[in-house]
C-alpha cells in the first residue's frame, strides 16, 4: 500500500451505485468500463452460470427474474422475520431464505445461497474494478456511504460487504453528510444546511451547521424504508388494479416476468413524468390470455396529476420526517441557509414543490442529485488518507437512533441518546442480582420506542467469568462506544478489581467472524482455482501447439503420399477439422475443448507419420 | 506558542517519549488538555472566559476540534494518544452542547459564576425585587379605584382557590362576577374564560362517560346522544366525536358517522383513532379509496390500532376479489 495509491468513495445505492475519487484536488465521478456513470445495483446469475453485475444484469432481468437480485440494500443487515423482510418476501421475484442461525437473510441465486453482504460485495467489486481500470492502478481503500438512518447492524453489514470485495473500508459515512461535504468543498461556507435525500429505497434528512471547514451534523432523521421503489410500487399497483378490472380479474402479480416488465415500465413512467405532463405505458403481450385466447396487452396513459395523487402520502411522510428532524435540531425552517436535494427521487416536481413550501425557499440547484454523495465520499476518503493533499475538512456526525439496553420489565433504557456527536462513549454500572452469579446477559438495542421489543436488537452480550460473591457486591462497569463509523462497541471492567471482563457477542443480523473468514477463504480458493486452471491451460496449450506444429511440418510429405495412394483422403479432411478445432480452442482459452482435442491430435500425428513414411523415397 | 502556558503541569516523561507520530509540542498540548479536564469548566475546555456568548463558544469549538479530533491524524501512529484525543473531543462536544444552547448556557453560567460575580448577580436580583414592590405600593396608594379593586381582588382570590380545588362551577360564578365589576381587567377576563372553559370540559367529560356506558350496554342511540352532548360542551373533545361516529355506525347512520368522524379529525388531526373512525365511516359509505387513505394515516399515526390495521389489509387486497 503506497502513500500515492488512490482512494475511492462509493455511494452504494438501492437502485444505482456510483464511484468517485479526488484527482489533483478535484473530486470527480469515475465512469464504468462501458462509459456509464451510474452502475445499477443489480447482480444476476445468467442461465449459463455466468455472474453478471450492473447494467448487464439489469438488462436481462426481465427474462431471468428469479435469478436477478436488485435492491439488496433494503435487505442488508436486517433480521429474518422483521417486518421489512416479510414485506420484501411478498413483492420480490427472487427467493429469500433464513440463514443457518435463523437470524439473518440469505438470497438464493443461481443454485447457491448467498448472504446479502456477498451480493453487495459483488457490486462493490465491480465498482472497484471500474476504478482500477480508469485509474490504471490498484485500489484497496474506500469510504462507503450509508443512509444516515441505518442502524449498527446495517452499517456493520455494509462494512463487511466492503471487506468481501477486497476493500479496506476507511470509514462508513452518512449519505446526507457526504452530500453536504461535496456541496461545501472548496468554498467558504458559514451556514446551516438541510440535506433532503430521497433515494431509491431510503429517505434521510440531515441538518448540518457548516463553518470553518467543519461539517457539524446537528440532527438526522429518516425512514430506511421509504424511497423511489415505493413510488414505483404505487404505479405498479395502479397498473395491476386497472388491468385486473379490464381483464376480468387477471392478477399480474402471479407472473414473475410480467411483474418485472411492469416494474421497469412503472419506473420509466415515473421518471418521464418529471419532465412531461403525461406519458403512455405500453406493454404488448404482457400475459397469455388463457387457453385458446390471444395474449393480453397493457396500454394506459398516466398523467403527472395521477402520479401525484397515488404518491401523495409518501411525499407527506417525507415532510413530516423533515419537520420532526428540524425540531430535534432546534432549527426553524426560516433559519436554514440552504436546502440540498439529493437522490433521483428529488427530481419529481411534486417533491421539489413540497420542499419549497416547507422551507419557504428555492432548494439549491448546484449539486447533481445522483453523483454528489459519491463525490463527498471521495473527499472524505482523501481527507482520511492524505489529509494535506487537499483542502482541510472535518466531519462531525451523530448517531441516528437511541442506543440502550433492555432493563427489568422489558423496558428500554437509553444509554446514548440520538443525535449525539460521534465518536462517543457512555459508562454504566451493572451489579449481580444473585449470590455467586458468574455471568450477566445484556441485550443492546437501538431505536425510539420505550418498549425494548419494539426496537432493533443489535446483539446480546454475555459477561462471564465474574468472580463469585454475594449478590450486589460485584459491580461491573460497562462502556458503550460508538465509533466515527456509527458502529457500536462494548467493553466491561470489574470496578473493584479493575479486571477486564470478557464479552462475547452474538451477531443477530450480521455475519460472525467465522462466517466472514469462511467467505474470505472461499474467495481465495476461487482465486487459486482460477490461477490453477490458468496454469493447466498453458501446459495443455503448449502441448497442443507442439502437436499442431509437428503435424503441419509433415503436411507436404503427406500430400506427396496422397498423390500416390489416393487413400486416406477422408482421414486428411478429418485431420484438418481436428487442427481447426484445436486452434479455436486455443484462441478461446477453452480448457475443456483443448483437453478433448489432445487425443485426436495425437492420432492424427501418428497417421501423418505413417503416411509420410510411405511417401519417402526408398521407404519400400 | 510558549511552553509557559503549561507551567505547573507535571508531564509524565514516559508519555512524552512514547513512540508515536506526533511532535513534542502537539504531545504537550494533548497531555495538558487531557490532564486538566477534571478541573476545567466548559468555558476553560473551549479556552474561553466565563460567560462568553454562544457565537464565541461555537467558533472556539470549531477551532478546537481541528486539534483534538482523531480524524485529523490519519495514517499516523497515535498509541495511547488516540484514547486521549477521543476523551478531550468528547468533553469538547459536551461543552459545545451546553454552551451553544442559550438556556443551558445561562443556567451553566449561574452555576459556574466566579464568587464575586455571583454576589453581584444576587445583589442585582434583590435590588430589582425591592424596586418593583415599591412601584406596586405607590400605584395602590394613588389609585381611586383601590377600594373597588380590593373587592374584585377578593372575588378573584376565591375564584382561583375554587378553580384549584376543582370546583369549577363555583369558580366560574365568582370570576364572572369579578369580570362584571372590572371589565377592563385582562387577567380577570382570562381567568373567567378559563373557568368557563373548564366547566364545559367537565360537562363534556361527564357526558362522554355516559356515552361510553351506554355504548357498553349496547344502546347506540343513547350513546350517540350523550356523545353529541359532550361534543357540544367541548367541540375539541376528539374522543367524544370518534365515539359518536362509532355509535352512529352501530345505529346504522353512516352519514352522521362520517360527520362526527370528520369533526374528530378536525379536533385532533394528529390522533390515529380519529382517522380510524373516519376510515370506518367512509368504508360504510362505500368510499373505499378515501377509507383506505384515512386508515393508512391512522396506522401511520398510531401503529397499535389493530382494527384499522385489519380493515386496511382487507381494503388493500380485496380489489381483485
Amino acid at each position: 500500500m503506497s502513500a500515492s495509491e488512490p482512494v475511492i468513495g462509493i455511494d452504494l445505492g438501492t437502485t444505482n451505485s456510483v464511484v468517485a475519487t479526488v484527482q489533483d484536488g478535484v473530486p470527480r465521478v469515475i465512469p464504468g468500463r462501458s462509459g456509464q456513470l451510474l452502475t445499477p445495483s443489480v447482480v444476476a446469475f445468467a442461465r449459463n452460470g455466468k455472474r453478471l453485475v450492473g447494467a448487464l444484469a439489469k438488462r436481462q432481468a426481465i427474462t431471468n427474474a428469479e435469478d436477478t437480485v436488485f435492491a439488496a440494500k433494503r435487505l442488508i443487515g436486517r433480521r429474518w422475520g422483521s417486518k421489512e423482510i416479510e414485506d420484501a418476501r411478498r413483492v420480490l421475484p427472487y427467493r429469500l431464505v433464513a440463514g443457518p442461525e435463523g437470524h439473518d437473510v440469505r438470497v438464493e441465486l443461481g443454485g447457491r445461497t448467498l448472504t446479502v453482504q456477498e451480493i453487495s460485495a459483488m457490486v462493490l467489486a465491480e465498482l472497484r474494478a471500474d476504478a482500477e481500470a480508469w485509474l490504471g492502478q490498484p485500489v484497496s481503500r474506500a469510504v462507503i456511504t450509508v443512509p444516515a438512518y441505518f442502524n449498527d447492524g446495517q452499517r456493520h453489514a455494509t462494512k463487511d460487504a466492503g471487506r468481501i470485495a477486497g476493500l479496506e473500508v476507511l470509514r462508513i459515512i452518512n449519505e446526507p453528510t457526504s452530500a453536504a461535504l461535496a456541496y461545501g468543498f472548496g468554498k467558504q461556507i458559514e451556514r446551516k444546511v438541510v440535506v433532503f435525500d430521497l433515494g431509491g429505497g431510503t429517505f434521510d434528512v440531515s441538518v448540518l451547521d457548516i463553518g470553518k471547514s467543519v461539517y457539524d451534523v446537528v440532527a438526522v432523521g429518516g425512514d430506511t424504508y421509504l424511497g423511489g421503489e415505493d413510488f414505483d410500487r404505487r404505479v405498479m399497483d395502479w397498473l395491476t388494479f386497472g388491468f385486473a378490472k379490464e381483464n376480468g380479474g387477471i392478477d399480474l402479480r402471479q407472473d414473475k416476468m410480467a411483474l418485472q416488465r411492469l416494474r421497469d415500465a412503472a419506473e420509466r413512467a415515473k421518471c418521464e413524468l418529471s419532465s412531461l405532463p403525461s406519458t403512455a405505458i405500453h406493454l404488448p403481450f404482457l400475459v397469455g390470455g388463457g387457453e385458446g385466447k390471444s395474449a393480453l396487452h397493457l396500454d394506459r396513459q398516466l398523467s403527472r396529476e395521477k402520479l401525484e395523487e397515488l404518491t401523495k402520502d409518501l411525499v407527506d411522510r417525507c415532510i413530516a420526517v423533515t419537520e420532526r428532524t428540524l425540531r430535534d435540531a432546534g432549527v426553524r425552517p426560516s433559519q436554514v441557509g440552504e436546502v440540498l436535494l439529493v437522490g433521483g427521487m428529488t427530481r419529481m416536481p411534486r417533491v421539489q414543490q413540497a420542499v419549497r413550501e416547507f422551507f419557504g425557499r428555492e432548494p439549491c440547484r448546484g449539486v447533481h442529485p445522483e453523483e454528489v454523495v459519491a463525490l463527498g465520499a471521495a473527499i472524505q476518503a482523501q481527507a482520511l488518507s492524505a489529509p494535506h493533499a487537499g483542502a482541510e475538512v472535518l466531519l462531525l456526525d451523530v448517531t441516528p437512533q437511541n442506543l440502550g439496553l433492555m432493563v427489568v420489565g422489558g423496558y428500554f433504557q437509553t444509554v446514548i441518546p440520538r443525535n449525539t456527536t460521534v465518536p462517543t462513549s457512555q459508562t454504566h454500572l451493572f451489579t449481580t442480582v444473585q449470590d455467586n452469579q458468574t455471568s450477566v446477559r445484556i441485550a443492546v438495542l437501538q431505536g425510539a420506542s420505550e418498549r425494548a421489543i419494539e426496537n432493533e436488537l443489535l446483539g446480546e452480550f454475555v459477561l462471564d467469568g465474574i468472580r463469585p460473591a454475594r449478590r450486589g457486591e460485584v459491580e461491573i462497569e460497562v462502556t458503550f462506544e460508538i465509533s466515527a463509523d456509527g458502529i457500536v462497541g462494548v467493553s466491561a471492567r470489574d470496578v473493584a478489581t479493575g479486571l477486564q471482563q470478557s464479552i462475547s457477542v452474538t451477531a443477530t443480523s450480521g455475519l460472525t467472524e467465522d462466517e466472514m473468514r469462511h467467505i474470505l477463504d472461499e474467495q481465495i480458493d476461487e482465486l487459486l482455482e482460477r490461477k490453477q486452471t490458468a496454469r493447466e491451460f498453458e501446459a495443455r496449450r503448449d502441448r497442443v501447439l507442439a502437436l499442431v506444429r509437428e503435424i503441419e511440418a509433415l503436411g507436404p510429405e503427406v500430400h506427396d503420399a496422397l498423390e500416390r495412394t489416393r487413400f486416406g483422403k477422408d482421414a486428411v479432411l478429418k485431420a484438418e477439422g481436428v487442427l481447426a478445432r484445436a486452434r479455436t480452442a486455443v484462441e478461446a482459452r477453452d480448457l475443456a475443448a483443448l483437453a478433448a482435442e489432445e487425443e485426436p491430435l495425437e492420432r492424427t500425428l501418428q497417421l501423418f507419420k505413417g503416411l509420410a513414411a510411405t511417401a519417402r523415397p526408398g521407404a519400400r | 506558542m510558549s511552553v509557559d502556558r503549561y507551567s505547573g503541569f507535571a508531564f509524565d516523561p514516559a508519555d512524552l517519549q512514547e513512540d508515536v507520530d506526533l511532535d513534542a509540542e502537539r504531545r504537550r498540548e494533548i497531555l495538558f488538555a487531557e490532564g486538566s479536564l477534571p478541573r476545567w469548566t466548559h468555558w476553560d475546555v473551549l479556552g474561553l472566559a466565563w460567560n462568553a456568548p454562544v457565537e464565541a463558544a461555537r467558533a472556539a469549538y470549531l477551532e478546537k476540534v481541528k486539534v483534538f479530533h482523531p480524524d485529523r491524524y490519519p495514517g499516523k501512529r497515535l498509541g495511547s494518544y488516540r484514547a486521549r484525543l477521543e476523551k478531550v473531543f468528547r468533553r469538547l462536544t459536551e461543552a459545545r452542547d451546553v454552551l451553544c444552547d442559550e438556556a443551558r448556557r445561562a443556567a451553566y453560567a449561574r452555576q459556574t459564576a466566579p464568587a464575586d460575580e455571583f454576589a453581584r448577580m444576587e445583589l442585582r436580583k434583590l435590588e430589582d425585587e425591592r424596586r418593583s414592590a415599591e412601584r406596586r405600593a405607590r400605584l395602590a396608594r394613588q389609585s381611586p379605584l383601590v377600594a373597588r379593586a380590593g373587592r374584585v381582588a377578593d372575588l378573584v382570590r376565591r375564584g382561583k382557590e375554587a378553580l384549584q380545588a376543582g370546583q369549577v362551577a363555583q369558580a366560574a360564578n365568582d370570576l364572572v362576577l369579578a369580570q362584571g365589576m372590572d371589565p377592563q381587567n385582562a387577567e380577570v377576563a382570562a381567568l373567567a374564560a378559563e373557568a368557563r372553559r373548564r366547566a364545559a370540559v367537565q360537562r363534556a367529560g361527564d357526558a362522554y362517560e355516559r356515552g361510553l356506558a351506554a355504548e357498553a350496554m349496547g344502546a347506540p342511540a343513547r350513546a350517540l346522544a350523550a356523545f353529541r352532548e359532550a361534543l357540544e360542551a367541548d367541540p375539541r373533545h376528539a374522543r367524544a366525536a370518534a365515539g359518536g361516529a362509532r355509535a352512529a355506525l352501530a345505529a346504522g347512520d353512516a352519514v352522521a358517522a362520517r360527520e362526527l368522524a370528520e369533526a374528530a379529525v378536525r379536533a385532533q388531526p394528529s390522533a390515529g383513532f380519529a382517522h380510524e373512525a373516519l376510515g370506518l365511516a367512509l368504508e360504510a359509505q362505500g368510499a373505499r379509496k378515501e377509507a383506505r387513505r384515512a386508515l393508512e394515516r391512522a396506522v401511520e399515526l398510531d401503529p397499535k390500532l389493530e382494527q384499522a390495521r385489519e380493515r386496511l389489509k382487507r381494503l388493500r387486497w380485496s380489489f381483485l376479489g
